[in-house]
């Protein structure tokens, strides 16, 4: 044995009667409660036996039932007195508290003026105070034990909720990582684009792709539904279409094999609404198809409000043969070229009116002409406002597309 | 949204009221599951009745197509009737009016799916 050991702690062991006490007045458990039960029985029968008595004629059996009831409660009362004193730490302190006087009046009668001192014992009701206060006592025991194994729940919960936020922050981050932050430089081209998701995770996107000889695509495209399953089936989407482009060059059949590469991997049958066009920046020819998507806006540089709303496909994912057919537009100096999501048009106010394409065309047409980086906060102040303090229900994206003289 | 679904000698007909939208498709897309599998199998038709639908999100269309091919494995003729001019835009701009069947009113659904049917 090592010599710092410190020698063990006189353990105090207790005999019988202790233990008794224990188990009956201290311990909280099924045989506490059953004597406390038995306790307030008597009590109450004692005091309303007290009544009974009163009555003249009285059979003498009655009257003897009585006498032996009394004295079966005087014992009881006086054993559970003596229990008390030894299951108290402070034993004088008990016997001159106020319930240890109670408990003392309601059997002291008896011993001093015997079986006649009825009356008396009345102040027996007074013994049930201290039940009433040992049951508020074992309530808030109860509810203090209930709040703090709430309490350690819910913070379980918010460490695990906390941990859920952070990842999905960490998703929304690489969601919004593998979007273009830039337009491809190109002589005399500019291009701006904006995604406010309405959840953590989106289910719009827009993508630039840098194609060959110079070429850029332009993709606009929301994925039914939001959150998680949405940002993934985006991300599904936006990396087959990436992969088409590079081996296709016309926008319908980039839709097509896109389309039929997404049909075969859908397990939740989203879908997606995917407009795509490729610049040809050299001569301003633009080659678009669409595949159930809002038609963009080309606003020339006079000021007129034209519509892609060439002849559309199906959306994607939905049905694996689908034709989407090809259109052309020719792009002229000054002008720009918005695609968009529904969530603008559908941006709803505190009225439940939506944005709507007419204000869309109208913010588009006043403002349209300057860079389109100022273009895009134009039209996404416009819904701000329009909108005020109603929630945004739906991802928000939209990019514009100028051309202006090198 | 309110839901309401008549069952008819020839079809179950569900009438969806009000905007269906990303927070209402999963209750509509319960209920027209509900109304595919039928109280004593599945009935011969199901027709949605859109005459009190104001707004489809992309959500609820989702909620017709999941429907669509549901209602063909099943066996069960599926159609669309009485769009509103806005609903229709919808479901034209994605395409959807050229692959479902989406009838002018409620008479001429009967007629498509008993046609169907036969």
């Amino acid at each position: 044995m090592s010599a710092t050991s410190a020698p063990a702690p006189p353990q105090h062991v207790m005999g019988p009667v202790e233990r008794l006490a224990d188990l009956l007045l201290v311990r909280p458990g099924p045989y506490a409660r059953a004597f406390e039960s038995l306790i307030v029985g008597l009590i109450v029968l004692s005091v309303a036996s007290i009544g009974v008595q009163e009555i003249p004629t009285l059979p003498g059996w009655a009257t003897r039932a009585l006498r032996m009831e009394e004295v079966v409660v005087i014992v009881v009362f006086s054993f559970e007195y003596l229990l008390r004193i030894v299951a108290a730490t402070r034993k004088f302190a008990f016997i001159f508290s106020f319930s240890g006087l109670v408990d003392l009046l309601s059997i002291a009668p008896f011993f001093l003026l015997g079986l006649d001192a009825r009356w008396l014992r009345a102040l027996r009701l007074l013994r049930l105070l201290r039940v009433l206060k040992l049951q508020t006592h074992i309530l808030e025991a109860t509810v203090a034990e209930r709040t703090r194994v709430l309490a350690e729940k819910n913070a379980l919960l918010e460490q695990a909720q906390a941990q859920i936020r952070a990842e999905l922050e960490v998703a929304r981050a690489l969601q919004m990582a593998i979007l273009p932050a830039t337009f491809p430089a190109t002589s005399g081209y500019a291009g701006a684009a904006r995604m406010i998701p309405a959840t953590t995770m989106c289910g719009d996107f827009y993508d630039f792709i840098e194609l060959s000889q110079g070429r850029i695509g332009l993709v606009m495209a929301d994925v039914s539904g939001h959150g998680v399953p949405a940002a993934f089936f985006m991300a599904v989407a936006r990396t087959n279409l990436r992969d088409m482009a590079a081996h296709h060059a016309e926008p319908g059949a980039c839709l097509a094999h896109t389309n039929r590469a997404l049909c075969a991997q859908n397990p939740l049958e989203l879908f997606v609404t995917m407009f795509y066009c490729v610049l040809e920046p050299t001569t301003g020819v633009l080659r678009y198809a669409n595949g159930g998507h809002n038609p963009p806006y080309l606003r020339r540089v006079a000021g007129t409000i034209e519509v892609l709303n060439g002849a559309g496909g199906l959306v994607l994912g939905a049905m694996p043969d689908v034709e989407y057919p090809d259109h052309e537009v020719q792009l002229r100096h000054g002008d720009r070229l918005v695609l968009y999501t529904d969530g603008i048009t559908e941006a709803c106010n505190s009225a439940d009116e939506a944005y709507g394409t007419e204000r869309l065309v109208a913010e588009f047409q006043a403002h349209g002409d300057g860079a389109p980086g100022s273009v895009v906060d134009g039209i996404c102040h416009s819904v701000a406002a329009f909108a005020g303090t109603a929630p945004q229900s739906d991802d928000i994206t939209l990019t514009v597309l100028a051309w202006d003289r090198p | 949204m309110k839901i309401a679904i008549e069952t008819l000698a020839m079809a179950t007909v569900v009438v969806p009221e009000g905007r269906l939208d990303f927070g209402a498709a999963p209750d509509f897309q319960r209920q027209i599951e509900t109304a595919l599998a039928g109280a004593n199998g599945p009935p011969k038709a199901v027709i949605i009745d859109c005459a009190g639908l104001d707004y489809v999100s992309s959500a609820g269309l989702r909620v017709f197509l999941v429907t669509a091919r549901a209602a063909q494995r099943a066996s069960v003729s599926f159609a669309l009737c009485s769009l509103k001019p806005a609903v229709r835009e919808v479901f034209d701009l994605s395409g959807f009016s050229r692959v479902l069947a989406v009838l002018a009113d409620r008479r001429a659904a009967l007629a498509q799916v008993s046609q169907a049917a036969s």
